[in-house]
């Protein structure tokens, strides 16, 4: 008798267990979902477990955040914040196990390919259906930017939502060095580039014209950084007018630009560190005062880079003629996992709900009323310092307020020297097209980039000539693109 | 009186039944670590098989699980790249000279700090040398990146931004243009080196000193007392009765040859790739970046398989010339 009580009990707690541990994001709450509305009936979640990288910090009150969407939505936010450097590792490692959050954060060097390994859902449909009041709101060519075709014959596809725009690098001047080395005109073309280069050198004690975090980006896009050298060669596969794929790297323009790179570089008018940079030594030269031209983030990282700077101004230079534009990257995208039971809803009370334009954008824009910012009685709104430095104003909670990507009224006005280098940015910008996935891509593109990184380096410190870079390029590297651009013809 | 026959005494075994009785609380009492190391040392052994089969992300996803007909393939690939080669004799060279540099320099030091009279300055030197382990290697990389430095300007004619090291060398006139340390092939392996016994020397010295206070203080007394001096007794008494500690810490960080990963990681660059790459680093790439997890295991289990064979050669070297070893 007792031992068919303890049976009993234990199928029942196991039953529990189980339907507590299926429920995940899923649960169903019935009816339709809180903060959007939507064409179709779905079942509003209970709970969402989301991965994280660019929010604020739970010791800045990432939680009061999560708690504020309770009040709002009715549905449990957790969030899982790794160590930024281990970001991508711990998400790898997430979806290795079988277990990765319901919505992730994700960078575009890893979305295309974890589309194409079917990790993500297909949000194309729920976006094109959605009655939300984000559809009518958001610039659709960030969302477009996130159209992935992982050649399953449905083309391009959509598998995460834009978090913000993608923003990108600009070339940044000491306006002290800059107003005695040009007069205040900003170059126009590289001859000009390079002048203001060589006056900010023949300054002496330790004057480092331009310096970059590297010759070529780690991930897409690649020629991010060091626009004036690298100008109309692309170090990477892209494709024709005519729909054919080429290898950017093996074209002529790259032999200028790597030949442009190395004259300046033997000139020393590119910081001679760079290959050991990385963009936080960056910052520390140009905030001491040793930099005269930095290529770094518009937007927010302006007004940091120039109170950090003593003694001078930071002038946003517009892209020289040569260029032709600067990049803006694809936009960093927030996915639904096929971990997460319940997508819809996710979708429609997580990521529509936080582009609506009202409540729901100001809870992931900047925070939480009376803990991040406060109301003012006209209507504007004054944000609050971070509860462990009082002397810095919270930047925003999830989205950069700067980089929002609906027609939304930030009831915090933003600081002059933002909305000057974003302004620069954008009127000499062009959108960076998501990076091509395929196995054969996956399988050789890890040693590829280091035959890149290798070639580029050598030539510019002079280490091999630009006809031996090429021809070490062809040696090491033929085999990797003949196979990834076979792939790539083949696929159209 | 009837004497023993030796021939036919016999000692019986008891039976297996008898003895597990008879020790049925010591193996109770075994049962639970029994449990957690099949658990947490056996069962992720299983993952071994991921090697001899193709597993991406994909097969996760899909729900199809690995691909086992791919057999020995991962193999095939892993010895046809290239890459693979040049990160496989990098860790080897990098960790045999490490190895060398590290029981040598090791020892040295442990020699020395026990030849400190004063009880607090033994201490002091100690806690000096033992502070760099604490610092993680992304702090390491930051210091030594700096004082190594070549300076900002190329040409070699502003000297302002020059790390200290390259500063010292010019004032003393060893050299004429400052050497770009990390980023030179002939002077990056050296720098590695350098850089690894300065962080890890003082804490190696910990186990060498706790053998040497073992050591009876009679031997040196009758040493002095036969007219030996420091040299001496440290040649013919200290260095003997280490050789046990010393042949322990060789094999067990021999087990640990091919594990080089976090300090080559933040100090190598493009510029010396081909000096500096190593398994771990390779595996880095190809496998967490390209979430080839059946590529990635046959990397790991090539490298246990070394290790494997590299701790039994020593073990059977050190029972040939010592008569003992540790396995």
């Amino acid at each position: 008798m007792k031992k068919n009580l303890l049976i009993r009990l234990t199928g029942l707690g196991l039953a529990v267990v189980m339907a507590a541990g299926m429920s995940g994001c899923g649960g169903s709450g019935g009816g339709t979902g809180g903060g959007s509305a939507a064409t179709e009936e779905y079942s509003k979640p209970e709970s969402i477990k989301m991965t994280f990288d660019t929010c604020m910090t739970f010791e800045n009150g990432l939680q009061d955040v999560c708690d504020e969407y309770k009040n709002q939505t009715g549905i449990d936010l957790s969030i899982e914040k790794p160590d930024h450097a281990k970001y991508y590792e711990k998400i790898t490692l997430a979806f290795a196990s079988g277990n990765p959050s319901d919505v992730i954060e994700m960078g575009s060097t890893y979305y295309p390919e974890n589309a194409n390994n079917g990790a993500l859902w297909d949000m194309t449909d729920a976006w094109e259906n959605t009655t939300a009041t984000a559809k009518s709101i958001i610039d659709e060519s960030y969302v477009d930017a996130l159209k992935v075709d992982i050649k399953d014959g449905n083309g391009p596809r959509l598998y995460g939502f834009p978090t913000v725009a993608g923003n990108g690098t600009i070339t940044y001047a000491r306006k002290d060095w800059f107003d005695e080395a040009t007069g205040g005109n900003a170059p126009k073309n590289y001859d000009e580039f390079i002048e203001m280069l060589r006056k900010f050198k023949a300054r002496g004690n330790g004057a480092i014209p331009i310096t970059a975090a590297g010759l070529i980006n780690s991930e897409t896009p690649y020629d991010i950084y060091l626009r004036e050298f690298y100008q109309d060669a692309i170090p990477d596969f892209y494709q024709k007018e005519d729909g054919s794929w080429v290898d950017g790297f093996t074209e002529p323009a790259m032999e200028g630009a790597l030949q442009r790179m190395r004259d300046a570089f033997a000139e020393g008018l590119i910081d001679g560190e760079i290959v050991t940079n990385n963009t936080s030594t960056c910052r520390d030269k140009f905030n001491s005062g040793l930099v005269g031209a930095f290529n770094y983030w518009a937007g927010m990282w302006c007004a940091k880079l120039d109170d950090s700077t003593p003694d001078t101004e930071l002038v946003p230079l517009p892209i020289i003629e040569e260029a032709g534009h600067y990049i803006e990257r694809v936009p960093t995208a927030m996915v639904i996992t096929n971990n997460c039971s319940n997508p819809v809803g996710v979708f429609e009370d997580l990521i529509m709900y936080s582009h609506d334009g009202g409540a729901g954008q100001l809870l992931f824009t900047r925070g939480v009323k009376d803990k991040h910012y406060t109301e003012n009685s006209d209507g504007t709104a004054t944000a609050l310092a971070y509860y462990e430095d009082p002397n810095t104003l919270v930047e925003k909670s999830f989205y950069a307020p700067e980089l929002s990507i609906t027609e939304w009224q930030d009831p915090i006005a933003l600081d002059p020297r933002v909305e000057s280098s974003l302004q620069v940015f954008r009127e000499n910008r062009e959108f960076a097209t998501v990076p091509q996935v395929s196995d054969v891509i996956s399988d050789n593109l890890a040693n590829l980039n280091v035959v890149k990184k290798e070639v580029i380096a050598n030539v510019v410190h002079g280490n091999i000539s630009v006809e031996e870079g090429m021809e070490k390029y062809n040696n090491e590297a033929g085999s990797y693109v003949e196979a990834i651009l076979a792939d790539l013809n083949s696929n159209g | 009186m009837a004497g023993v026959n030796h021939e036919t005494l016999v000692v019986k075994k008891p039976p297996l039944g008898n003895l597990l009785y008879k020790y049925r609380y010591f193996y109770l009492m075994a049962i639970p670590v029994v449990v957690l190391l099949l658990i947490f040392f056996y069962w992720p052994m299983l993952g071994i098989r991921f090697a001899f089969s193709t597993y991406k992300l994909k097969h996760i996803t899909s729900g199809a699980g690995p691909d086992y007909s791919t057999g020995f393939g991962n193999f095939v690939a892993l010895f046809k790249d290239k890459f693979f080669i040049d990160s496989f004799r990098n860790t080897v060279v990098l960790s045999f000279w490490n190895l060398v540099f590290s029981t040598v320099f090791t020892v040295i030091v442990a020699l020395l700090i026990n030849e400190l009279q004063h009880e607090w300055a033994k201490k002091f030197v100690q806690t000096v040398l033992y502070l760099p382990h604490f610092l993680s290697w992304v702090v390491v990389a930051s210091i030594f990146t700096l004082l190594l430095s070549a300076g900002a300007d190329q040409t070699g004619t502003d000297l302002t931004t020059v790390g200290f090291v390259n500063a010292i060398f010019m004032k003393l006139g060893f050299i004429d243009h400052p050497i770009a340390f990390l980023t030179t092939k002939e002077t990056w392996r050296p720098a590695w080196y350098i850089i690894q016994r300065w962080k890890e020397t003082g804490w190696g010295t910990i186990i060498y000193l706790a053998a040497l206070s073992g050591i009876s203080p009679d031997l040196y007394e009758a040493a002095e007392i036969d007219g030996a001096g420091r040299m001496k007794q440290t040649w013919y008494i200290t260095l003997p009765s280490l050789m046990d500690t010393i042949l322990i810490v060789f094999i067990l960080n021999l087990a640990k040859i091919l594990n080089v990963f976090e300090s080559v990681f933040v100090l190598y660059n493009e510029l010396v790739y081909s000096v500096s790459d190593v398994i771990q680093t390779y595996t880095y790439r190809k496998g967490i970046q390209g979430n080839d997890y059946g590529y990635s295991t046959a990397i790991g289990l090539f490298k246990s398989v070394i290790s494997l064979f590299l701790v039994t050669g020593a073990d059977y070297v050190a029972k040939r010339i010592r008569g003992y070893g540790i396995v």
